[in-house]
Parts: C-alpha cells; sequence; structure tokens
C-alpha cells in the first residue's frame, strides 16, 4: 500500500516518507501496550515460579496494578488496531491509497517464490536477492502477524477480562471447556507473539548489519532513495515511472 | 473474730487466682523441658510444651486443665477426674482422632461450640463420626496444636490466607487420598494453573483460596446439595466476587480435568508455535549468515545489485 505523495526523486540522498505521522503514532501505541502487555503477563504466565514470578509482578506495582496495568494496556492496543483499520479503510476508500502489486501489503503468489529465492539467495545458490515492492514478505508476515495476535489474543484477552458479560455469548454447550480454550489461546498465542517479535522483529529492524541499532523510519518516517531502491526496488520502479508520465 | 473473717475471706476471693498460676506453673515445670517422644497406644506423642509459644498463643492465659479435664490431680495420679458430661460424650465420637487426650480433643467445643458443630455435621466431621475413618480433618488437623493456635489472620497460623491452600493441601494433594474416597485427584494443580491460584501465588488479596468457594468448618461435598460449590449454589458464591454471575459463567470454574477440546487446540496452538518459531529462527540465522557473509566477502555484490541487475531464482 503506497501513500501518493509529490516529491521530488533526483537526487539519491534525497528521503521520501514511508510512513505518516498517523501511522508512526499507532506504531508507537502498538509497541508500548506490547511491551506492556508482555511484561505484566508473563509474570502471571509463570506464577508458579513462584520467587521469580512475584519478585517480578512487584516492580510492575504488585498483582493488583500489574493487572490493571494490563487491562488498560490491552484495551488500548485493541482501539489502536482498530482505529489503524478505519484509517487504513478511510485511505482505501477515498483514494488516498491504492492496491497495487508493488506496493501492497496484501500477500501474493510472488511473497512465495521470493520465500524460497531468498533462501537460496542465505545459501549461496542465488546469485542476487529477492527485489522487492513496498513491503517484502518478512515485513507483511509482520503486519498480518498483528492482527493473527489481535484475533486470537485480543478476543480471548477481552473474555478474560470480563468473564461474566462474555459468558452471555457462549452458548450452553461450551460452557464446560471454553473457559479453559481461551485461557490457552491468550497465554500460549502471547509465547507466539513474544518470541517472533524477540527473533523476526528484532533481527530485521535493529540487528540486521545495515540497520544497527535500529531502523530509524518508525521516528523519522522517512526513508532514502538508495536504501528504498535497495530494499524495495520494485516501489522505486514504480515510482519513477509514475514521474516520468 | 469479725477482722479475722474479713482476711479469711479475702483470701478466699484470691484463691482461684492461685490455683490458675500454680495450676499451670505446676504442670510447665515439668512438661516445659521434656526431651524426646514416647510411645503412647501405638501412637508417638511428644508430651512436652514450649511455654513461650504457649504463652504467646490465644490460649496461652488458660489453665491446662481447662482443656486437659481429666488430669485434675496435680501432679500425676491416674487421670480420672469428672468431665463435662457433653465433653465427655463429644471425646468418644472423636476419639480416633486424639493421639493422646480425646477430651482435650472435645474440650474446644465448651468455647467453640458451633464451630464444632458445624465441623462434625460437615464432610470432615461425617466422615469421622459417622464413618469412624481417621480421615476427615478436625480442629488441631487446619489449625495446628492447641497450644500453639494464634489468630488466623497471624503471618504463622496455618490457616491464615497464604498457607491454608498448603494446609488442604497436605491431604488433598494425595492422590491415595483422592483415590479411597473417589474425589478429584488434581484439586491443587489445577488450582495452580487457574487465573485464581496465580493470583494468589503472586499475592493478590483478593485471589480467592480453598476457603472462600468451598467454605471451612461446616465444608461440605461438592455432591451434597448443601455445598457451595454443588450446582447452581455456585451462582451465589461465584457472584460474591463476580457481580452478575450466572448458570453459564459459574461453569467456568472447575477442577475437573479439562475436555478434549481444549486438549487438542493446545496441541494444535503447541504446533503452530514451534513451527513458527522454527521457521523464524532458521530464517534469521541463516540471514545473519548471509548477511555477515555480504557484509565481509561480497561488497561487490551489493554495488551490483545497487545497478538493478535483474534477479535470478
Amino acid at each position: 500500500m503506497k501513500k501518493e505523495k509529490n516529491t521530488q526523486v533526483n537526487e539519491e540522498s534525497q528521503e521520501i516518507e514511508r510512513f505518516n505521522i498517523i501511522f508512526r503514532i499507532q506504531h508507537v501505541i502498538m509497541f508500548t501496550t506490547f511491551l506492556l502487555l508482555a511484561f505484566t503477563g508473563w509474570g502471571l504466565k509463570y506464577a508458579e515460579l513462584k520467587d521469580v514470578s512475584s519478585w517480578w509482578i512487584r516492580i510492575w506495582g504488585g498483582p493488583k496494578t500489574a493487572g490493571i496495568i494490563h487491562r488498560t494496556a490491552g484495551i488500548t492496543m485493541l482501539l489502536d488496531f482498530a482505529f489503524h483499520v478505519i484509517y487504513v479503510g478511510y485511505l482505501l476508500f477515498t483514494g488516498r491509497m491504492k492496491i497495487r502489486k508493488e506496493t501492497t501489503v496484501i500477500p501474493l503468489p510472488k511473497d512465495v517464490v521470493d520465500v524460497v529465492h531468498n533462501f537460496l539467495y542465505f545459501i549461496g545458490i542465488a546469485k542476487t536477492k529477492p527485489k522487492f515492492g513496498r513491503f517484502s514478505y518478512a515485513q507483511k508476515f509482520d503486519y498480518w502477524a498483528v492482527f493473527w495476535g489481535m484475533f486470537v489474543i485480543g478476543i480471548s484477552g477481552l473474555c478474560l477480562a470480563f468473564p461474566v458479560q462474555a459468558s452471555i455469548f457462549f452458548p450452553e454447550w461450551t460452557t464446560a471447556w471454553i473457559w479453559q480454550l481461551i485461557a490457552v489461546m491468550h497465554s500460549d498465542e502471547a509465547l507466539l507473539a513474544i518470541v517472533f517479535i524477540l527473533f523476526w522483529h528484532f533481527y530485521n529492524e535493529h540487528l540486521k548489519p545495515e540497520v544497527f541499532p535500529m531502523s530509524w523510519v518508525w521516528l523519522t518516517g522517512r526513508i532514502s532513495l538508495k536504501e528504498m531502491k535497495q530494499k524495495h526496488p520494485l516501489e522505486y520502479e514504480l515510482m519513477i515511472k509514475e514521474k516520468s508520465e | 473474730m469479725v477482722k479475722r473473717i474479713s482476711i479469711l475471706f479475702c483470701f478466699l476471693l484470691l484463691l482461684p487466682v492461685f490455683a490458675h498460676a500454680e495450676d499451670i506453673s505446676g504442670c510447665i515445670v515439668c512438661h516445659n523441658v521434656m526431651a524426646g517422644k514416647i510411645d503412647f497406644n501405638g501412637k508417638v506423642i511428644d508430651l512436652n510444651v514450649d511455654a513461650k509459644r504457649f504463652e504467646t498463643s490465644v490460649h496461652g492465659a488458660f489453665a491446662c486443665t481447662e482443656c486437659h479435664e481429666r488430669f485434675h490431680e496435680n501432679p500425676h495420679v491416674p487421670p480420672d477426674s469428672q468431665v463435662t458430661p457433653e465433653v465427655e460424650r463429644l471425646s468418644e465420637e472423636v476419639a480416633l482422632k486424639a493421639k493422646a487426650d480425646p477430651v482435650a480433643l472435645a474440650a474446644c467445643s465448651k468455647c467453640h461450640n458451633e464451630e464444632y458443630r458445624d465441623v462434625i455435621d460437615s464432610v470432615h466431621g461425617k466422615n469421622i463420626v459417622e464413618e469412624g475413618k481417621s480421615d476427615g480433618a478436625l480442629c488441631l488437623d487446619c489449625h495446628g496444636s492447641a497450644h500453639y493456635i494464634t489468630k488466623s489472620t497471624d503471618k504463622d497460623s496455618p490457616v491464615n490466607k497464604w498457607k491454608v491452600v498448603d494446609t488442604c493441601g497436605r491431604c488433598h494433594g494425595k492422590e491415595e487420598l483422592a483415590k479411597k474416597y473417589g474425589i478429584e485427584a488434581n484439586v491443587m494443580k489445577s488450582y495452580f494453573e487457574s487465573f485464581h491460584g496465580k493470583k494468589h501465588i503472586l499475592g493478590h488479596k483478593r485471589a480467592p483460596t480453598c476457603v472462600n468457594c468451598h467454605g471451612y468448618h461446616a465444608i461440605k461435598s461438592k455432591d451434597d446439595p448443601t455445598s457451595p460449590v454443588f450446582g447452581t449454589n455456585k451462582i451465589k458464591t461465584c457472584g460474591k466476587c463476580h457481580k452478575g454471575a450466572n448458570k453459564k459463567f459459574v461453569a467456568a470454574i472447575t477442577h475437573k480435568e479439562p475436555g478434549p477440546i481444549p486438549h487438542y487446540a493446545e496441541k494444535g496452538l503447541i504446533i503452530l508455535t514451534i513451527s513458527v518459531i522454527a521457521f523464524t529462527v532458521l530464517h534469521v540465522l541463516l540471514e545473519a549468515y548471509s548477511d555477515l557473509r555480504d557484509v565481509l566477502f561480497r561488497r561487490r555484490k551489493e554495488v551490483e545489485h545497487e545497478e538493478g541487475k535483474e534477479y535470478s531464482g
């Protein structure tokens, strides 16, 4: 997905805006609440490690306060997510964002080809890296992982936070096992999300040699044309083509 | 003469005080310094009483004979003093729970009559009195030795909020007991895995322990219609904390093993988690290897790539 921008594209040192301020704020809220949720939830998930967990939870103000932090952060994250969906919908509806194969975040068959291609490059068989659009498959994976997390962890979290209200929606025949299922979903998928972020996101946006210590796009929202040509060549080519028309 | 009588009268008034003081100190003189244990009718008993701990306990001001009614003569003569009739009768009912002195065990009822009746009518008490079995908690099993009982809010009390779960678990954590009486075997495990139990471990003051749902002195079997966790009674019990609790909601809290659906859902989620992590880790490691390789040995290739060479895969 790409926001149309009137940008001069003459100099390689020039920068263009990759994420506008509204997207950047969404991202800051997302990772702040994510960290708070992970930190406070970890103590509860591994409560059986009595000494370590109760020490850790005391750092967060004791079990009651940690619970309030966890619920507040969870609801904030869900609102942030809802806002994102509405905002992207609005951009699409008004035509300020168009769905193109070079710029979309929607997974396409090419992404599967790119995965294979990239693995071949890793082990030295392919001589060049795959050419990515605005979002590489890694970034698409990162993006949609949040949707999966919101769906599984968010909904189960709401049920756990408001169990009496949630129980109204469950049919009678599910009551014997639904709560165990919800607890398992919330806890296991949270673990998956944390491990995923720790490996995938941290490597790609922090540890990779060309971005270490971190990619600054989250803060500035800007990317140099040089970097764009290197990392998102298809988007760059599309932009040049549109400019010349 | 009048003066003499009045002095004598004053002395008589003081007599109970002396008698009391003499009673404790008289017994404790020996029973505070007794080392080791003795075999009494096949039970190993400890005749020593830690005077300091006894004095700081809630019963510290009592004379020994308040509870050990048979031992009215001091020092030892055969214990055959007159016992309060109700205590005598109760002592016969609970005799099999007593290590040495059933009268002392029954004597709790002199002050704690209501609680004692509750216990005798409870699932614990009925197992003792009606079934004649020694399983089933009586006063001392939960509260500890009568000599050292402290307030239930005291940090050392075995029935305080932070210790009562372990106290129940001393029996209910045993598989043999569960098998013997056909009761749920994983009550402790399922409690500690539940949100209630986890919060309790972490020190949440409002997290419920066993007694908040099941009751304490008057505890009943979950199959007993008067139990707070029987059928629809749960609506009221859960509703103490969860306002608006309804029939569908209260089904959430159970010690039963989770059914097949959560079990296989968990297995599925674990497989998903492991596959995603495996893919992620493999990808990251290979990419890290190729990044290092490029940085160290392939500067030239990067330049080529920048010039927009076609890619091949």
